[in-house]
């Protein structure tokens, strides 16, 4: 298990000491994907406004229990869409990255860390959006913004080892590619990102609390909202980005030399 | 001091039946010899290779399709681990394998050379350095500054050799690199291959052009099913084949 621990070490290391490459080639993707078109990267702006606009439109019900529903839907929205991309975009990342992987030397988690470096980049002009429309909504600029800012940071840091885990399971089983795509469509639905819970109990209930990504969002939303901590959220966060840290090293660290022969 | 070693290596890899309800995929692999029933069947890509390389030497890999050359090429660059066996490399590697691998169709030839150059460890400074060289080399003249998909072939063939071989690789690896390119730019790369291998390197070169591996190589190695069929002096080999 030591082994397998300093095989993964040495594979991130490398990865980390290569930062120019993913960096350069993230925003390379970046610009790729927007090539041609006149507005450019600014279409992931307006791709996240119109879905924010839209859901605050639709369901802004205007009584007491969504007075900040757009910030609600705001905060919702900048964290699950990055949870959904990323996710989605790990299971093919090993695929996708075949001739690379087949033909360099490059240590994986350079891989890895453009995919994550690219969803930072994308996430940062929803961002933008998403202070605009908290401005907008009336949410007063407080201290406890920095826990806000604290939660994104882990949820930054355990981007990583979610890639890593997700980047294998779709190297080793296929079909797992539909499997979480279509998961993750539907996981919009069953996570708080629109949808408020008012302690009401019945089906709601177990969505909002036996729902990891619950916590994830809360973390980040609760702080600007309330402008309270919320301290259970944060540890089973931090818990759960420890625990899928372990597991993506032994991941790593097991299969990084094997995974050239399955893809 | 820059050489190769590999002492009886074997790359034995399993093929994976993969969890998925999916019509099974019966495509095999081309080369090696494949062992085994039903779900475990593994695939002897290389077996019991052992050979040496120093400095100045131009190794010539020779074989039918699938007797492991590239497989070879792609042990020595680090991408397969061996299954057992030995090899130790010491140097500067540098890999000719898919001459458009690694280079992105939207981006420039020079923003790729800068691309590649941070992929072999290069820093801002020393890839500036040689871009000037690099584009000269591959005689894109004003075609540097557009994007790599509106190349041809020859093209990308003369940028991907360029980059890799103006980044002074110590050890040169190659797999039927030449096919494309005109001749004058053949007989260029030629005389850049005799140069590196002057300064000290070594170059392992996979190809099916006997008459291009008489004229490079000093040495020569034939793989058959993996094995080694034999280590030959290129000048008996020329005379013997």
């Amino acid at each position: 298990m030591f082994a397998t621990i300093k095989s993964a070490l040495a594979d991130i290391c490398a990865g980390l000491r290569m930062r120019r490459v993913w960096i350069a080639l993230a925003q390379e993707d970046i610009g790729d994907q927007h090539r041609r078109t006149a507005l450019g990267p600014l279409w992931l702006l307006i791709n996240y406004l119109a879905f924010a606009g839209t859901f605050i439109f639709v369901f802004h019900r205007g009584d007491a229990g969504s007075a900040n529903y757009a910030a609600h839907v705001a905060t919702g929205l900048l964290v699950w869409f990055y949870i959904m991309e990323t996710i989605t975009q790990s299971v093919s990342l090993f695929v996708r990255e075949e001739s690379f992987i087949k033909g360099t030397t490059l240590p994986l988690s350079v891989y890895v860390m453009r995919l994550a470096m690219q969803a930072a980049i994308r996430a940062g002009y929803a961002l933008a959006g998403c202070i605009a429309i908290l401005l907008m909504s009336g949410v007063g600029i407080s201290f406890a913004w920095i826990w806000s800012a604290l939660a994104i940071l882990l949820i930054l840091a355990t981007t990583p080892a979610a890639i890593i885990l997700f980047a294998f399971l779709g190297a080793y089983f296929p079909d797992s590619q539909f499997v979480v795509s279509n998961l993750m469509r539907i996981g919009m639905f069953l996570t708080p990102v629109f949808w408020t819970y008012e302690g009401t109990g019945g089906v709601q209930h177990i969505f909002y609390y036996w729902n990891p990504f619950t916590y994830f969002l809360e973390i980040v939303r609760m702080p600007i909202l309330s402008g309270s901590l919320p301290a259970n959220a944060f540890l089973f966060c931090a818990a759960a980005s420890l625990t899928l840290w372990a597991v993506a090293l032994m991941l790593l660290g097991r299969f990084r030399k094997q995974v050239v022969f399955v893809i | 001091m820059v050489s190769i070693h590999v002492s009886n290596l074997s790359l034995v890899y399993r093929l994976r039946e993969k969890l998925t309800l999916a019509k099974r995929d019966r495509r095999l692999p081309t080369g090696g010899r494949l062992e085994g029933k039903g779900r475990t069947q593994y695939v002897t890509a290389l077996d019991g290779v052992s050979f040496e390389l120093a400095a100045g030497d131009r190794l010539g890999l020779v074989g039918a399709n699938g007797a492991g050359k590239t497989t070879l090429l792609k042990v020595l660059y680090g991408i397969y681990a061996p299954t057992s066996g030995s090899v130790e490399v010491e140097g500067r590697v540098d890999a000719l394998f898919n001459i458009s691998l690694g280079f992105r169709r939207e981006a420039t030839g020079r923003r790729n050379i800068v691309l590649r150059g941070l992929m072999n460890g290069w820093n801002m400074d020393e890839i500036e350095a040689r871009m000037e060289d690099v584009i000269e080399f591959s005689e894109l003249g004003d075609f540097i500054d557009l994007p790599f998909k509106t190349y041809s072939q020859g093209m990308a063939a003369r940028l991907a050799f360029s980059v890799a071989t103006s980044l002074d690789p110590e050890i040169l690896l190659m797999d039927e690199w030449i096919g494309a390119g005109d001749p004058k730019f053949q007989d260029k790369a030629r005389n850049r291959m005799s140069e590196l291998a002057e300064k000290a390197g070594i170059i392992v070169l996979a190809s099916h052009n006997h008459g291009l591996l008489k004229k490079t190589c000093n040495k020569i190695l034939e793989l058959e099913s993996g094995s080694v069929k034999g280590l030959h002096l290129a000048e008996e080999w020329a005379t013997s084949s």
